[in-house]
Formats: structure tokens, C-alpha cells, sequence
């Protein structure tokens, strides 16, 4: 009986691990910019000979940063307001 | 039950810090009582705002320095306007030195949200009014004919008026106490008036029938 069965439980698992490889959206080749070949930009999209990372709004023409292949999605942090310390306002003579 | 129990003890423990921070300010020696009433109104009636406070007394050339529970940290002579009055001449801030006269030589009374700063020197400071270039800072003996380290160390007040608003404070008080306090932060600085009433700059302060 365990014998009869062993190979249909095996199966199933292969079939069900097959299943879940099937979901993932495989890496893909094309370029997010038609214009540029994808070996012909950065993995952040920028330019080659760029240096650095883009700093998002100001990069002018550049190409919008991708977040990588396949439908993982990276979240930005905004960095923690420093704490309650004011502003100083700028420099000026005082009445000594 | 447990939480009312809690509660109660919490608002007991806080009121008898409040009353024992108090004391400590209505017993201070060497503190008028003017500067005394008016430290004590500002925390009970909330007006410093949990922040930590100062009080120059000009009459008597002393400043007090206050932690944000109303309990006295120190008190130390300081230097002042040389011109008595307690409001600033409009637009003296922008002046350059050389055009203020001795009679506008005056530091303001009033309530002033303090704050770190530097000046064109690049010193620390604590603005006190910043629109009014009135600062608190380190005192300065640049010019050895004001004698001001002189006029800090002698017994009396009279001979404490110096400045051109400015409050001067010993280098080593500024560094222990007015700095941690004060410099770091927003604070409160309550300048008690000279020549006006005292409740025409503060209204939380109890008019004496109340008392």
C-alpha cells in the first residue's frame, strides 16, 4: 500500500513545487526605455558612465530608477525628523 | 480599580514633585521675591510651557535659572543694559553699535521664547529677542574701560549696567547652566521690568488681593 502510494505522493509534491515555480514572473530581458538596449544601461537605469545614484525628480531625462525584475517591489523609508532641535535662524550681531 | 488606584497615586507622586520643585524656588536665598513669584506663577499656571526657564532681575543684576519643573538650578550676577527702561527703541536691532545712544542702551522686560543662536562672531548665544538683537551670552571684556568683569564680581547692582541690551553672564555659569538649559533648545526667558508694573508683562502672574 505505502508502496502504491509513496510514487503518487511524490509526484503531487513535484507537481505542486512545479506549480509554485510557475507563479514567479520570470527575469526579463527588455529594457524599460525602448530606446536604450538593456545592455546599455545601469541596474539602477541610468546612463552608462553615470556615476552615483539618480536623485529621483532632478534627474532630468534620466530614466526612472527600476525597483528590479519580476513583481518584487522595494519600499522607501523616509528618513526619521531629526529630534526637536530648532532651527537656528542665521547669524547677527547682538548688542554685546 | 487597579488603574484608578494608579492614576491617583500618579497625580499624588506629581503634585508633591510640584510642590517640593516649588519650594525649592520660594526658598532660594538671594532671590527677590518679584523673581520668585514670577517663577512660581509660570510653572503653576503652565505658562514656561514644560520648558525649561530663566528669570533676570534687573533691579538686582541676578539671573535664575530654572529646569522645566520650576526647580531652581542656579543663580549667578550678570551685566545688563546700561539705559534703564524695559522696552527695546523700534528697529535698534538693525543699528550698528556705534549709533545706539546711552539712553537706548536698554535690555526689555516682557516673556521671550529663548533659542540657540550664534552672532556674526560665530559665539554661541541664547536669543532672547532675536528681532531686537538682545542675546544672552558669555560675558565679553573686550574693552577693558567697561571694567565689566570688575562690575560682575562687586557685591552691588547698581554698577551692573553696562551693555548695549545684552544680558552678560559669568563664562563659567553660561557653560553650567545656561547652556544646557537653555542652549540647547527653546526656552523661556521672563525679564522682570524696572521701571513698569509687573503684571503689564505678565498676566499669569496673581494680582496681590488674589494671594
Amino acid at each position: 500500500m505505502i508502496k502504491r502510494t509513496a510514487p503518487l505522493l511524490a509526484a503531487l509534491l513535484l507537481g505542486t513545487a512545479g506549480m509554485a515555480f510557475a507563479q514567479g514572473n520570470p527575469p526579463t530581458t527588455a529594457s524599460p526605455n525602448p530606446a536604450t538596449a538593456a545592455g546599455q544601461q545601469t541596474q539602477q537605469g541610468t546612463p552608462m558612465g553615470t556615476t552615483g545614484t539618480p536623485t529621483g525628480q532632478s534627474g532630468g531625462t534620466m530614466a526612472a530608477p527600476s525597483t528590479g525584475m519580476g513583481t518584487t517591489t522595494t519600499t522607501t523609508t523616509t528618513p526619521m525628523p531629526a529630534p526637536a532641535q530648532p532651527a537656528m535662524r542665521p547669524a547677527r550681531a547682538d548688542r554685546n | 480599580m487597579n488603574k484608578t488606584f494608579s492614576r491617583s497615586c500618579a497625580a499624588v507622586v506629581l503634585s508633591a514633585c510640584c510642590q517640593i520643585a516649588l519650594a525649592s524656588t520660594a526658598s532660594a536665598p538671594g532671590m527677590s521675591v518679584e523673581a520668585s513669584g514670577v517663577a512660581q506663577a509660570a510653572v503653576t499656571s503652565g505658562d514656561n510651557q514644560r520648558m525649561p526657564f530663566a528669570v533676570v532681575d534687573k533691579k538686582n543684576a541676578r539671573l535664575h535659572v530654572f529646569a522645566a519643573d520650576g526647580a531652581l538650578q542656579a543663580s549667578s550676577p550678570i551685566l545688563l543694559g546700561l539705559a534703564r527702561g524695559d522696552r527695546s527703541v523700534p528697529g535698534i536691532g538693525e543699528r550698528p553699535m556705534s549709533q545706539i545712544k546711552p539712553h537706548e542702551r536698554t535690555t526689555p522686560a516682557g516673556r521671550f521664547v529663548s533659542e540657540p543662536g550664534r552672532n556674526l562672531g560665530g559665539e554661541d548665544i541664547v536669543w532672547v529677542d532675536y528681532g531686537a538683537a538682545v542675546s544672552m551670552h558669555r560675558v565679553r571684556a573686550t574693552n577693558p574701560a567697561e571694567k565689566r568683569l570688575r562690575r560682575l564680581a562687586s557685591p552691588t547692582a547698581s554698577d551692573n549696567r553696562i551693555s548695549f541690551g545684552c544680558i552678560n553672564v559669568p563664562a563659567t555659569f553660561y557653560d553650567a547652566y545656561v547652556k544646557p538649559a537653555l542652549g540647547q533648545n527653546h526656552g523661556v526667558v521672563y525679564v522682570l521690568p524696572e521701571t513698569t508694573p509687573l503684571r503689564q508683562h505678565f498676566a499669569f502672574v496673581p494680582t496681590p488681593a488674589a494671594h
